[in-house]
């Protein structure tokens, strides 16, 4: 019983998700009591479902865009050209995480201008760290002897690092990407005060016109849609994982 | 044939291998052996370029080994380490196909090859083919090790420690398997080891390092009858001579004519165990049986304590 009831409040919560953003108005009674006498229950300034959609497109390709930056370089510092420049990287990949996102936004709407890009930009150098760390310890900490063979066997460097080592490392690095995606998808929220389309709309409108059920509504997509995917993300690297043999 | 050729690796200014020159000859087995520091996994690793030498030179069958890309040389040499290496993201038959694909062989040639390796090795295709690493035993592992080292067919085989991770019972069968692999490929294999025994079990030379020096480089018989140096000696151990002497001869070499009483011996057991089954059934006769099972004539007590003796 204990092994499928995760699967099946996985499911549930999913079919939940799906039902509020095809159809908010079936959940209007659940959030009513929340709202002044004439205030919406349910956001009316947009489709939940569009914004959900942009929310989701944002996030992706920052992490798209993090993941071919963060995992580039974790290659290039561990060869042995690039080892010299692995403290310098690792400390420019610090200051993009410990950098407040709001911060960045500021700084960046007078160069891109208001709405996605420079929620995009936040987004990005927040979420190099996890990966660019995982990334790291993934390819630096290869069974020695695996590597050995490897190189016994006469596999180039190239060969090395796409038939060896990126495929045992994958699981940890997938693992940063995780975190990641999951930090990205909180973060995002805050995109919308510079006008990017996102749910954090609903969070502000909700917030401006003192609408709990706006606030409450936009949060719980937010934290469904990273419960969510956090485990898709988990159930992948377990396969990975276990066809790594480890 | 390789020639190893005032071959030197320092390593900031100390040798580790210090002007090492010998010739192995091909289709044999040599064991280089040493305490640990001794430099003998160094010089196997130049042999494959794993280590470049900081002097002198490697050539086999005549060629510099400095005369293609490294990758490409390893690619001709098989290399078998301890704890085998195998790739745990890979099957057991991708492992073993590993430096066929590297050389672009054909795929119906990689399957063929390798079913005849694990055949050959005693691993049903059927089962163990489509198997991951972490499915197989420590025994088992080793042995796609090795058979991964022999999958292109190379003139040489390079082995670091490879049955050193093996319990006792596993890793006397290893090297009983090994031996019969290399008569029936002709491949010649350099194995580093620290174990005398297997040495002695499974050496046609040995070579013996000390602080990155070559001290000897003989037969077995001539390094436990005139030890080049102390150390060698010690390493032998003093009161392992005699029994040295009879581990490297089998039964066929002792047999003299005439009958004896009790259960044959096979010709090719050691003679070292035929003294110890005479000891302990407390005999000092036992017949011998060549492979047939027909009887070639016996080993006595005496004729082996003969052998055993210092030569004068």
């Amino acid at each position: 019983m204990r092994a499928w009831l995760p699967s099946l409040l996985r499911a549930a919560l999913l079919a939940i998700l799906l039902a509020f953003l095809v159809s908010p108005g079936w959940f209007e009674p659940l959030l009513k009591p929340l709202v002044q006498d004439n205030a919406p229950a349910i956001y009316n300034q947009g489709s939940l479902l569009t914004l959900t959609l942009l929310h989701l497109r944002t996030v992706a390709i920052a992490t798209i865009a993090a993941i071919i930056v963060a995992v580039t370089l974790a290659i290039l510092v561990t060869r042995p050209f690039g080892a010299e420049f692995l403290p310098l990287s690792r400390s420019l990949v610090n200051v993009g995480q410990t950098f407040p996102p709001v911060a960045v936004l500021a700084l960046a709407v007078p160069a891109l201008g208001f709405g996605e890009k420079p929620t995009l930009v936040a987004l990005f150098l927040y979420g190099l760290l996890p990966i660019f760390e995982n990334t790291l310890t993934g390819l630096t900490t290869l069974p020695p002897s695996v590597m050995e063979a490897a190189r016994g066997a006469g596999m180039t460097d190239r060969q090395r690092l796409f038939r060896v080592e990126l495929p045992l490392a994958m699981p940890v690095i997938l693992a940063g990407v995780r975190l990641s995606v999951v930090i990205s998808l909180a973060t995002a929220t805050i995109g919308s005060t510079v006008a990017a389309k996102t749910l954090g709309e609903v969070i502000i409108a909700g917030l401006q016109s003192n609408n709990i059920a706006f606030v409450l509504q936009g949060g719980l997509i937010v934290g469904a849609l990273a419960v969510l995917i956090y485990d898709g993300l988990s159930a992948i690297e377990a396969v990975l994982a276990r066809r790594a043999g480890l | 044939m390789i020639e190893i050729d005032g071959i030197t690796k320092r390593y900031d200014g100390t040798a580790v291998v210090d002007n090492v020159t010998m010739t192995i000859a091909p289709r044999t087995v040599t064991v280089i052996v040493g305490t640990s520091g001794s430099g003998k996994t160094t010089l196997l690793r130049m042999i494959n370029r794993l280590v470049e030498p900081s002097a002198g030179a490697i050539r086999l069958d005549g060629d510099d080994n400095r005369s293609m890309p490294g990758y490409e040389l390893r690619r001709r040499i098989g290399y078998a380490i301890q704890g085998h290496g195998l790739f745990p993201h890979r099957t057991v038959a991708q492992n073993i196909a590993t430096v066929p694909v590297l050389l672009g062989w054909d795929k119906g040639r990689i399957d063929a090859k390798v079913r005849e390796l694990l055949a050959l090795f005693q691993l049903d295709p059927a089962i163990f083919a489509a198997r991951f690493p972490h499915e197989l035993s420590g025994g088992q592992q080793q042995r796609v090790g090795v058979a991964r080292a022999l999958a292109a067919e190379p003139k040489v085989l390079l082995m670091d420690e490879p049955f050193g991770a093996l319990d006792p019972i596993i890793r006397a069968k290893a090297q009983a398997d090994l031996l019969d692999i290399q008569r029936l490929l002709k491949t010649t294999i350099v194995l580093v080891t620290h174990d005398m025994d297997e040495a002695f079990h499974l050496a046609d030379k040995i070579a013996v390092m000390d602080k990155g020096e070559l001290v000897q480089y003989g037969t077995p018989a001539e390094l436990v009858t005139n030890p080049a140096t102390e150390f060698v000696q010690t390493l032998i151990g003093a009161s392992e001579r005699p029994f040295r002497l009879l581990s490297i001869e089998t039964a066929g070499q002792a047999v003299e004519p005439g009958t004896a009483d009790g259960q044959p011996v096979d010709a090719a057991t050691s003679q070292r165990d035929v003294l110890s089954e005479l000891l302990w059934t407390g005999r000092d006769a036992l017949p011998v049986a060549a492979a047939d099972g027909t009887l070639i004539g016996k080993v006595t007590l005496e004729g082996l304590a003969r052998r055993a003796a210092r030569p004068q």
